[in-house]
């Protein structure tokens, strides 16, 4: 390890804005992120959480602050970055196997028309294995359950072997068995060194996985480990007045 | 039933199919997968009249060049249009590209030998191609495959996601442009034999018809090749045989197109059945999981 300060700093966001067209989104984004922290990124519909991940992987601009990943710009980090999309962003007809699916996370590696080598292949096989989901490597995407979907598409992730994983919204739709499964692999990445960032609107889940949470909506309401962060006060802020606190000290959303 | 071929022009016929069968199956499955089947669609309006100009221009020869103009052009407008989220607007692209074609015939029909030029614009001259035609379409697609090869594993993550494949570093502003013009040279590479109208028929029903068969993509378009290889050998067959035992016309290409229509035809009751049986699987799958939240 060298220049530890410089080099232990996965994520370091300053006094960001994020946006289209020049339009902020989201501002006064302040974040810093070491190897193996687990940040939730919690914050009502539109909120902003989803253009944040984005403009992680340089593909919404950075609009006014200073943003490094890992030691460099945005989108030059995007080979080292791992990006779970939303399920339902996929096309689920188009005729792919679960196994092609977790292939894609080795492209990057193998280029454009190589063939894929045997070293690629166990890698795929590996990452469907740790999500319980090796007899599937030949079931077509669109037939597997949501929850399973989210499974392959996390082993895919992990088969390109990224240093930061981002997932957006990974426990929407998603079964009891597979948010297990989720949640487990997520620690032990975690544990051997991945930063994690995650969106949710499950503050159960956001507690129980992150050791710190960021509260959005349009800006950065709070950011700090959850017992911090998701109290009443600050959802209330951050959300308009629909957070409340229960007897035994744990905050939960209302509707209006 | 080989016999016709043997006759010059029915064999050059049937290998400037061949080629055509080999570029459209795979050509086929992305539109497919991409839906593409507007873009295709559009290309026929944009084409034509880049093929009469080309014609008015230098002839015979200069059909491709003026099809080749048109294509590209059309490929860089309709990636542009569909990023700024232009397409959507149905009834501004419907008159720009009618007025597109009227242009063709406008232009077309100031000659005096009108009705045949515009028939065989819009329909091909698939019985009088020419060795030389045939060279060209066999370039074309030695291109044509040669760009599928080399960008099908990045076309394919695209189609299937977008954001992930951004996120993976694939440029896909480049990659929709990419199959677009693939696509264009497809037009182009047919629209000779088969005509601007028919064109369309080959890049869409071929995979279509495939895909009621296999869920595979590399099977699809392997399938989708043979299925036009063996319409375009029945088609050529069926207008022989109406001409010449029969005394009845039959235009060939149409001929060719109609049994690849058959095809389809025939195969949905097989598509529709697959299609149960995967939603069982979904539904099989879903009382594995009790807690399954549909989000």
């Amino acid at each position: 390890m060298d220049g530890v300060a410089v080099a232990d700093a996965t994520l370091r966001y300053a006094q960001v804005s994020v946006g289209y067209h020049g339009t902020p989104v989201l501002t006064d984004v302040n974040l810093d992120l070491t190897p193996g922290q687990r940040l939730a990124l919690i914050g009502p519909n539109g909120a902003g959480k989803s253009t944040l991940i984005k403009s992680i992987l340089g593909l919404v601009p950075v609009l006014a602050g200073t943003s490094t990943v890992l030691g460099r710009t945005p989108s030059q980090a995007r080979a080292l970055i791992g990006y779970v999309p939303q399920t339902d962003s996929l096309d689920a007809d188009f005729p792919v196997t679960a196994g092609q699916v977790v292939m894609m996370g080795r492209y990057r590696r193998i280029g454009w028309w190589r063939p894929t080598r045997s070293a690629d292949r166990r890698r795929v096989h590996e990452a469907l294995d740790r999500l319980g989901l090796a007899d599937h490597a030949r079931t077509h995407f669109g037939v597997l359950s949501g929850g399973q979907r989210q499974r392959v598409l996390l082993a895919r992730a992990i088969a390109a072997e990224p240093r930061l994983l981002l997932l957006d919204e990974p426990f929407n739709g998603v079964d009891a068995v597979s948010q297990e499964a989720i949640l487990s692999v997520l620690r032990d990445l975690s544990a051997v060194g991945t930063t994690l960032v995650l969106s949710t609107h499950d503050l159960t889940v956001a507690r129980e996985l992150a050791d710190t949470v960021c509260v959005l909506n349009g800006r950065q309401w709070a950011v700090g480990p959850p017992d911090e962060t998701v109290t009443a006060d600050t959802l209330r802020r951050a959300y308009g007045g629909h957070a409340i606190e229960l007897r035994d000290g744990r905050t939960v959303l209302v509707e209006p | 039933m080989i016999e016709p071929f043997t006759v010059p022009f029915m064999g050059r016929a049937l290998a400037e199919l061949a080629l055509l069968a080999l570029i459209c199956g795979p050509v086929s499955v992305f539109v497919f997968a991409r839906r593409l089947s507007f873009v295709s669609d559009a290309l026929t309006h944009t084409v034509f009249p880049g093929v009469v100009i080309g014609f008015l221009a230098g002839g015979i020869e200069g059909i491709v060049v003026g099809a080749l103009v048109a294509g590209i052009l059309t490929a860089v407008v309709l990636t542009l249009f569909s990023r700024g989220g232009a397409l959507s607007d149905d009834a501004s692209t419907a008159v720009v590209l009618t007025a597109m074609f009227s242009i063709g015939v406008v232009l077309v029909s100031r000659r005096s030998s009108y009705t045949s030029d515009l028939t065989s614009f819009l329909f091909g001259r698939i019985l009088t191609v020419t060795p030389r035609q045939i060279a060209e379409t066999a370039v074309l697609a030695v291109v044509i495959l040669g760009l599928l090869l080399i960008s099908a594993r990045a076309l394919i993550f695209r189609t299937f996601d977008p954001a992930g494949a951004a996120a993976a570093g694939f440029r896909t502003a480049w990659l929709d442009l990419l199959l677009n013009i693939i696509v264009a040279l497809v037009v182009v590479a047919a629209v000779r034999a088969v005509g601007t109208i028919l064109v369309v028929a080959l890049l869409i029903v071929p995979a279509a018809t495939a895909r009621m068969l296999t869920t595979r993509l590399s099977l699809m378009a392997m399938i989708g090749t043979g299925l036009t290889l063996v319409a375009a050998y029945g088609g050529l067959l069926a207008s022989w045989t109406a001409s010449v035992d029969y005394g009845i016309s039959l235009t060939s290409a149409s001929a060719v197109v109609l049994l690849l229509v058959l095809a389809y035809l025939l195969l949905l009751p097989l598509g529709a059945l697959r299609a149960r049986r995967n939603h069982g699987r979904i539904a099989s799958n879903a009382r594995r999981s009790p807690h399954e939240l549909v989000g």
